[in-house]
């Protein structure tokens, strides 16, 4: 592999595009592949196998050839409403899986740069915050300030839309209280059994980190269930 | 829906070449039964024999190395190797658990 290409994927990665990295096994010769974008000459004629394999998320040799492709798709985006002491901990495991992080907290004093160094973090009220961010089928919110004016419009927007996990810290009080506040709000009970709260696969721990290990567990094993 | 994978390996590479080292990048390119670790597993070798990441479960990780050397020390620029199901001699290098695997090997340059 070649210096320049190597910078070009890390590059890539860092700017969360979805590409591929082709490799012509018999020759070393690789190249990246972008959707739409014209495909190197030296692959060309393997162009329609490298996009179906793009399109399927296909890892692999392409079949009778030489060629192997490795896909590198959009990471999974995490709003974390709540700049708490629990999100330092979730940040952590979250970028060693390789999530996008964005941190939500109107509350200045918790939502620092010292706090959270390089992390992509709004001090706007949730309802602003969020209207900033894409979000997808690819997107999870964990909402752990369990202070309902700072919850409660997250979870709300985040119910609207596609969010393929969001979950809610407090106890089976505390969100008993959140669902029956959501209800006269005219959520369904439905769309209202979407959030996973308590928050978090039952571990036992009370601390920090092991709630944050219970989040990011679920969260997970969510992933996997899509 | 899947997460994108991604353990760093490369961006590991970029800085052990920022450091003059040479790099031989380890990737799997193909795998048959149980083999531990996916298709686009990584792992990189400099010239001293250091290593980051993996390939397999720790079952071929020595015998990569050595192949990794051995490309820098021959000049080569890629190199396939392929590693089946162990034998009963407990000291060959094989997968325990059963499987096989295609690695390709390149210096980055």
């Amino acid at each position: 592999m070649k210096k320049e290409l190597l910078k070009k994927i890390i590059e890539k990665k860092g700017k969360k595009i979805e590409f591929s990295v082709i490799t012509n096994l018999e020759d070393g010769k690789g190249c990246i592949f972008e959707k739409d974008k014209p495909i190197d000459k030296n692959f060309e004629k393997y162009k329609n196998e490298i996009i179906s394999q793009f399109n399927k998320k296909n890892n692999g040799i392409i079949e009778g050839t030489n060629i192997f492709v490795e896909n590198y798709i959009r990471p999974i985006k995490v709003i974390i409403i709540g700049a708490v002491h629990i999100a330092q901990y979730l940040i952590n495991f979250a970028k060693d899986l390789n999530f996008e992080i964005f941190i939500i907290d109107p509350r200045g004093y918790f939502a620092s740069e010292q706090r959270f160094p390089g992390i992509k973090i709004s001090n706007k009220w949730p309802k602003d915050a969020l209207a900033e961010i894409k979000t997808d089928q690819n997107t999870a919110l964990v909402a752990l300030t369990h202070d309902p004016k700072i919850d409660d419009p997250a979870l709300q927007h985040a119910l609207k839309k596609e969010f393929f996990y969001i979950g809610a810290l407090g106890s089976k009080k505390t969100h008993a209280n959140r669902c029956a506040r959501l209800k006269e709000t005219g959520f369904a009970d439905e769309q209202i059994n979407r959030i996973f709260g308590p928050i978090g696969i039952k571990l036992g721990g009370k601390s920090a980190p092991e709630i944050a290990l219970s989040i990011i567990a679920q969260l997970v094993s969510e992933v996997y269930k899509k | 829906m899947k997460n994108s994978f991604d353990e760093k390996i490369l961006d590991e590479a970029n800085d052990w070449l920022s450091s003059k080292q040479s790099v031989v990048l380890a990737t799997v390119i193909q795998t048959w039964g149980s083999s531990p670790r996916q298709v686009g597993s990584r792992m990189i070798v400099n010239d001293k024999g250091d290593f980051s990441g993996s390939v397999s479960g720790g079952c071929v990780e020595t015998a990569v190395v050595r192949e990794c050397l051995d490309l820098l020390k021959e000049k080569k620029p890629f190199k396939k190797i392929e590693f089946k199901v162990s034998n009963e001699s407990a000291w060959e290098v094989g997968l325990a658990c059963g499987g096989e695997i295609a690695i390709f090997l390149e210096q980055i340059n």
